[in-house]
């Protein structure tokens, strides 16, 4: 049986005004995508998940464990296990890319020192780009570098989640490899569990893919969007289309 | 008529209770800050002490390596300065000399003028690049991934800033004391070895300690406002507005603990 690595018990978003309080469930290598009109919550579930945000009421389980109930250095651990991306890329815009991808594979002591160089060399090359670029600097990179750099920032830590609250670009750095393509070759098979809030249309939507359709700060309804086509609600209909998420 | 002057009674009182209450928040909001972050560096792992190390001595670097000749070419001026006067009211006596050195200038102004330094430049580079981490998310980013912000932004700052501190008060004091000497050599015709001499012989454990221990607080005291500053920031607009507010503060607060420092002293 798959281990339950999200769970949500009376969750109340710390948002105005107070949302209705709800429950949810991730288990290990799910992939969900989160949908909802501008200021349905999505962010800010994020957020709460990734610890930015406390939120008004409820429990937070990540990996079997009540977050708050956690000492910090234990909690540390397990955050060390979570990869975030949010709307900005957040790099250390005087440090090269190389710096940047290193921080917390060295914080986290994920390889021994010896072996940073090498690991974060053959991780960029795995995602098809160029080594060159990790001895740029971060304030030197255009807005889709950033991005890109990011979401591989969150990746090379081999997250056991990952939470995306950002409006992942469409193209790659390599031409004809896209971020579908990318998903696809290097996330997924790392099997984690995926809580991705990134715009219409960035990822691929099929009927299997599992929404968590959210609404002024609550959830709504979550499940596979063909099951999501025939629900009572319209709005859950609505964004229950395979087309956009 | 009355209520009017009751109406413009209030406010004046509110007025001075907050006047009062305000240092005293920051004074208490500040000790906040300090117990998160020494309680953050009882949570660093072994691993993590050498990588902070590294961030540590970069900071030195920054602090202090860089900025040493311009505190040699203020020191050099300020003791030239400091000796004019003296030069001026015709003091020849260089015990009378070395007294006022170590009052006037040990004591208060070189510490004063090295935090003055480091709050506007290292301080104020520190808001500047902590702030822009804080408003481009990058603090967020790696809060959420299991990095202490105080052990790893604030802790290596604390402890550079304080021995960078230090270090260049020494330098200034140096500075000051080769500056004050050479003009007395040429103007007054006490040889630099005497007034040298004079001027080691007046320091004391018990006075190189109060120095020693009003220059800790005054390092520990500008980074905390500092960072405090930088963590306060939302948005890149707020980064020009803290900047000027938080060396302001910062250098307040650096006065005020060598006002106390010296009432203890001396008082």
């Amino acid at each position: 049986m798959a281990e339950t690595l999200v769970r949500l018990r009376g969750l109340e978003l710390n948002l105005h005004p107070p949302p209705r309080p709800f429950d949810f469930r991730a288990m290990a290598g799910e992939t969900w995508m989160l949908v909802g009109a501008v200021g349905s919550g999505r962010r800010e579930l994020i957020r709460t998940i990734a610890g930015l945000s406390v939120p008004r009421t409820g429990y937070i389980e990540l990996f079997g464990q009540v977050v708050e109930r956690m000492n910090p250095r234990a909690r540390a651990r397990l955050r060390g296990r979570i990869g975030v991306v949010l709307e900005h890329a957040g790099l250390v815009p005087a440090w090269s890319v190389f710096e940047n991808l290193a921080l917390l594979v060295r914080y986290h002591r994920l390889v021994p020192d010896g072996e940073v160089e090498g690991y974060v060399t053959a991780f960029v090359e795995s995602c098809r780009l160029p080594p060159a670029i990790l001895a740029r600097q971060a304030n030197e990179l255009s807005p889709l570098e950033n991005s890109w750099i990011g979401l591989l920032r969150a990746l090379i830590i081999k997250p056991r989640l990952l939470l995306v609250s950002a409006y992942l670009p469409r193209e790659t750095l390599v031409a004809g490899y896209g971020v579908w393509t990318f998903f696809e070759e290097m996330v997924v098979p790392m099997r984690m569990t995926i809580m991705v809030d990134a715009g219409p249309q960035a990822l691929p939507m099929d009927p299997k893919t599992d929404l968590l359709v959210m609404d002024q700060g609550t959830l709504l309804a979550a499940g596979r969007a063909v099951d999501l086509a025939g629900h009572p609600d319209a709005l859950v209909r609505r964004f229950a289309r395979f087309d956009h998420a | 008529m009355k209520s009017a002057a009751r109406g413009g009674f209030w406010p004046v009182v509110e007025g001075v209770g907050a006047l009062v209450a305000g240092p005293l928040t920051r004074l208490r909001e500040e000790l906040d800050f300090l117990a998160i972050v020494l309680i953050s560096a009882g949570l660093v792992t072994r691993g993590q002490w050498r990588f902070l190390f590294r961030h540590t001595l970069q900071q030195i670097y920054f602090t202090a390596v860089q900025r040493a000749y311009i505190f040699t070419v203020v020191g050099l001026i300020i003791g030239a300065l400091v000796a004019l006067p003296l030069i001026v009211f015709g003091i020849h006596d260089p015990q009378l000399l070395g007294r006022i050195m170590h009052i006037m200038m040990y004591h208060q102004l070189d510490p004063i003028l090295a935090s003055l330094f480091v709050a506007g430049m290292s301080g104020a580079a520190i808001t500047a690049e902590l702030g822009e981490l804080k408003a481009n998310q990058a603090i967020e980013h790696l809060v959420a991934m299991g990095l202490n912000p105080y052990s790893f932004f604030v802790l290596p700052r604390l402890i550079g800033v304080v021995l960078s501190l230090l270090v260049l008060a020494l330098w200034l004091n140096i500075g000051v004391t080769v500056g004050a000497g050479g003009m007395l050599s040429v103007y007054q015709n006490i040889p630099p070895t005497v007034f040298f001499r004079v001027c080691l012989s007046g320091l004391s454990h018990g006075s190189l300690a109060l120095t020693g221990g009003m220059v800790v607080m005054q390092g520990i005291h500008i980074v905390l406002v500092q960072t405090q500053r930088a963590f306060r920031v939302n948005a890149y607009v707020d980064i020009p507005r803290a900047l000027p507010s938080a060396f302001a503060q910062s250098f307040i607060g650096c006065l005020i603990i060598t006002l106390l420092v010296s009432l203890l002293r001396y008082g």
